[in-house]
This record gives structure tokens, sequence and C-alpha cells, in this order.
């Protein structure tokens, strides 16, 4: 894509394998967007190998980048894309930056993660939750929550598929217009080997007329335990609803697609370098994201979207 | 292909210099590329304005641990570009030295970045560093005349001012055991505008095309060559288009065109041809 294809990345940098930036911007340019990035930190590595190390940027860091950006007159971004973040300040910075942004460009996408946790529990600072509910998911147009996270956000539990969407449409009235519920533990039609990801799309469009949609996917389960897909997904998700701003199946069919590929190369591969019989290692699972180059670029559908509610009035 | 670099170079926001410039060409290609970011700037220092922060020595070695702990300190190729600081400068060599300990094979291609046209833009105390410590475990290295420090004079292009000329030489050893040097000239098409982070493009895709083509200098740099010529083109003709008639583009409007520049990266048309000289 040639137009409004400029995205803002604020996420964490590692020097080996693919997590925050390193796991989204490769793709993205791969698609054709420019990615402009800032580190958040730079670690040797991601968090679940044996020894990490590296330096992290400070609230004050941050604006200092964003004020180079700034004063150089080239703060024009048609889209935002943050994750993980351990620190409040550090949040409400990017907070101040986006409403900025937003500002410079009310046409400006921003794309959020909120990553807080997952199967019950946080692993963030739990004085994120309050910044990331009262002041980011206002400001998010697509949101990318699991089912823990979007009942920390809206303060209600999931049991059924009714109460999710009942939770995805409480997300949509607190700021986005576009809600993916990247994982859950609803039952899946399809048996025990898939996870069910819901997504629901309302759009207001200036002249009042709105568009929704409401999917639903059963997404197969693989044995282990990958870091950096959520950052690949959201990354994903920002390039195929760009190609299908008003078709969330069809954007949500291409962003799982991908990375069915991605981490069935992965885990081919780990499997190989494990040995027989052995369970491979965080660095022998990272992400084969250089191989799946061409995966990335057209991948082939092989997750199918059920659309369970479309309107247009 | 399983082919591992560790490139220590800065980072920018926005554009395309160091590892912002040679990251995405290399993993275009296949390679793995683990990335130490030296600085973390808003954008290359051409621009009016910039701002960030610089990594240092110590840092680095703390960056470096944390793979060592690990037990990945595995690389086939280490690639360096522009540094301001001799204690940074000096930790990348322990490093270097001590990958190749880890893998003998290693080949480290160095940009010995020190200045142009007659003049340092780097702190002079970086020069007997370069000379005495880094350029010793170089395998691969890409100077400029300056940096070279040749006392000869250039001959001039053939075709013409409007052209420049570089040239190459590779020490071979042949299967038999005796010694070969291969030096190629290639000219290359001048273009009227200053350009930054193409040093650090041409370093990136000479690693990858030397590692196609170990053995045929020729070869690599046409290759390296005539990708730096697609990727300026392309470049300086959006620049104009983005400035206007009869105006000169500014510094972020002359960022290199590098995501649009993919299908050249990955298969570059030959258009310039290296001639060997001996």
């Amino acid at each position: 894509p040639e137009e409004k294809c400029r995205v803002l990345s604020i996420q964490s940098h590692v020097v080996r394998g693919y997590v925050g930036n390193k796991s989204a911007t490769f793709p993205l340019q791969v698609l054709g967007f420019e990615v402009d990035s800032i580190n958040s930190v730079q670690f040797s590595n991601h968090t679940g190998y044996a020894h990490w190390k590296g330096q992290v940027l400070t609230a004050d860091e941050l604006n200092v980048l964003y004020e180079g950006i700034k004063l150089n007159k080239v703060n024009h971004y048609d889209y935002i894309l943050t994750g993980y973040s351990r620190d409040t300040s550090f949040l409400e910075t990017v907070v101040d930056i986006i409403q900025e942004l937003k500002k410079a460009n009310p046409s400006l996408v921003y794309v959020c993660d909120p990553v807080m946790g997952d199967h019950g529990a946080m692993y963030v600072p739990e004085n994120l939750l309050p910044v990331y509910r009262d002041k980011v998911v206002p400001l998010a147009d697509i949101l990318t929550p699991n089912q823990f996270e979007a009942e920390l956000l809206t303060g209600r539990k999931v049991n059924t598929q009714e109460d999710a969407f009942e939770v995805m449409d409480l997300l949509h009235k607190m700021g986005p217009e576009t809600v993916v519920l990247t994982s859950s533990d609803l039952p899946s039609k399809k048996g025990d080997q898939f996870l069910v990801a819901l997504g629901s799309q309302k759009i207001v469009k200036p002249d009042g007329s709105k568009t929704s949609q409401k999917i639903c996917m059963d997404i197969p389960k693989v044995d282990a335990v990958f870091v950096g897909t959520g950052d690949l997904f959201a990354a994903m998700l920002l390039a195929w609803t760009h190609h299908h701003p008003k078709d969330l199946k069809a954007a949500c069919e291409k962003t799982v697609s991908v990375m069915h590929h991605v981490i069935k190369r992965t885990i081919t591969y780990a499997n190989e370098m494990a040995g027989p019989g052995k369970r491979p290692s965080p660095a022998q699972l990272e992400l084969r994201m250089v191989q799946s180059k061409a995966d990335i670029e057209n991948p082939a559908i092989v997750v199918e979207a059920k659309v369970l509610h479309k309107s247009s009035q | 292909m399983e082919c591992r670099v560790l490139s220590i170079q800065s980072h920018v926001v926005r554009g395309y210099v160091g590892n912002k410039s040679a990251s995405f060409p290399l993993q275009v290609l296949g390679f793995e590329v683990d990335s130490i970011n030296s600085v973390q700037f808003s954008n290359h220092t051409g621009y009016s304005h910039w701002k960030g922060q610089v990594l240092t020595a110590d840092e680095l070695h703390v960056l470096y641990e944390g793979i060592k702990l690990n037990n990945v300190h595995q690389y086939d190729y280490v690639l360096t570009g522009y540094t301001r600081d001799t204690s940074f400068l000096e930790m990348v060599v322990d490093i270097v030295q001590e990958l190749k300990r880890a893998n003998p094979n290693l080949v480290y291609v160095c940009d010995p970045v020190l200045g142009d046209h007659g003049s340092m833009y780097v702190p002079q105390n970086l020069y007997p560093v370069y000379k005495n410590k880094v350029v010793p475990v170089a395998d691969i290295i890409t100077p400029n005349q300056f940096e070279a420090d040749l006392r000869i004079s250039l001959t001039d292009s053939l075709l013409g001012d409007r052209f420049l000329v570089s040239l190459g030489s590779q020490r071979q050893v042949r299967p038999d055991g005796s010694r070969a040097t291969q030096r190629v000239r290639i000219e290359v098409p001048k273009v009227d505008a200053v350009f930054v982070g193409t040093g650090d493009l041409f370093a990136a895709m000479l690693l990858a095309w030397t590692h196609h083509y170990p053995n045929d200098l020729k070869m690599a740099c046409e290759k390296t060559f005539s990708v730096m010529h697609h990727v300026i083109q392309r470049t300086i003709s959006y620049a104009h288009e983005l400035a206007g008639p009869g105006r000169r583009p500014s510094p972020p409007q002359l960022e290199l065109r590098m995501v649009q520049s993919k299908a050249d990266i990955e298969d570059p048309a030959i258009v310039t041809e290296a001639t060997v000289i001996s």
C-alpha cells in the first residue's frame, strides 16, 4: 500500500528473537507499511528464557524521542500500535502522545493490545488496569484482548458466548469500533483441540449510518508455549483491517491464517531442533518469522470465520 | 539457509540508517538478524533536529552477557558501522573476538566509518582503535577512499564525471593452497543528492551477496551495487515528487524507499558490470 500507511509502533526490542517490535516490524514492512518504531526496552531476549538482561526506556526518554519527531514536523501517522507495557507513567505518556497524534490526524487508527495477563492471572502490575480501562481503551480503535483481559476491563465474567459478545459490546461503548477476543476458554464445536476466538465490529459513519458484524472462529490449538504471537497477531490485524476495513471476517481469516502458518513452521522446526521426545526450549521456539515471508505476504486461508450477525443501517 | 547475523548499529525511530537500514534487507534475504541498538534517536542527524539516547559500553556488555548466559552466542556474521565512542568500539572488538572463538568461521563485516571528502566526522581518537584493533579482526571492510587512507589519487572514471569509481579486492586461498587476489573495478553513476544510510545498506548487502558468492567478488559487487542503484533511483524519484519541481528535497523526503524496494532487494536486476582487473 502506498498511501496512508505509516505506523508508529511503541513496543519492546529484543536483540534475539521475535517479541514486541521485533515481532511486529518485519511482517508489516513486508506488507509495505512504513514502520517507525520506538523501543520501550532493549533486552537480550524475551523473559521466558533462563536469563535476560537489558535496559528500559523511561517515560521521559519516550517523550524526548517523540519531541524529536515533532520538532521535525514528521509526527504524522496513520496507525499506532502498542502492546506489552509494565509501567504506568510510560503508558500515560503513550496516551498523551496518541492524543496529540490523533489531533494531528483525526483519521489515525490506534491498534491496542491491552496486555495484562491470561488464564485468570495478571502478569503486569495491577495498577496498569485503571490506566488501560480509563485512559488507553477509550482511545483505541481496534482492541485485541484475550478473554481474561476483556473481563478485567469490563468487570464482567464470561461463561458463555452470549456473555462474550455482551462484554465486547461494553468494550465498544468504551471506545474501540473493532474488538477481537483473541482467545477464550469457551467450548469449540470442533472439539477440545480447538479454541474459540470472537470478533465484533460496530462502525458508526459520519452520516450516522451504522454497520456491524459479529464473527466466530475455531482455531486449532498447538501444544507449546509461544512468545510474541500476540504481538504478531495485533500487527497482522492492523495490516488486514487496513485492506478490509469493513469486513472483519476477511481481516480475521487472513490474520489467523498467517498465525497458523508461522506457528506450524515454528513448531516443526523447534521439534526438529529439540530431537525426538524432547520439549523444545524457548530459544528453539522463537517464531520462524523470516522463513515465513511468503505466508506473511499472501496467507493461504486455513480458518473460516463464521458470520453470526451482520447489519447495515 | 540458516544464517545468523549480529548487527551492532544505531536505531532511529524514523528513517533508514544503521540497524534500520541493514535489518529489513537482510531479513528479506532470509538472514536471521539479531540487533543491538547502539543508540536510539528520533531520526538521523541530517535533519534539523534529533533527540535520543546512547548505549554505553557497559550496557552493550550487559546485553551481550544476556545472550551468552543463554548459550545462544553463536553467529555466522557480525556487522558494525557508525560509532562515536572509543570505549564502545573496544567493547565491540572484545565481543567479536569472543564470538570468533565460539565460531572460528565467523565473518566480521566492518564499515570503518570515520569520515569522507577529506575530513573526519567522528572523534579523532577512533582512528587508532579502528586501525590497530578493529580492522585486524575484520574479514570484510567497506571503507571509502578517505577511510582507506590512500595516498595516491584515484583515476577518474572512464565514463566521465557523472560516475565515481569503486574498487574491490579479495584475497583467496585456492583448494591447492595457493593464494590469489581478485581485484575488481566498478563505475557507479553519481546521483545529485545527499543520502543517509546508503553506506549501511551497502555493507549489509555486501554481507548477503558475499555469502552467496564467497569466491566471486565480481558477482557479489555487481549485485550489491545494483541493489543500491535501484533503491537510490526509487528514492530520488519519490523525493523529487514530494519536493515539487525546482525544489531540493529535504532529509525526511530523501529517506530511502526501503520497504518499497523489497523486490529489488530480493532479486536485483544487474545494472552495473564490474571489471576484473587481475
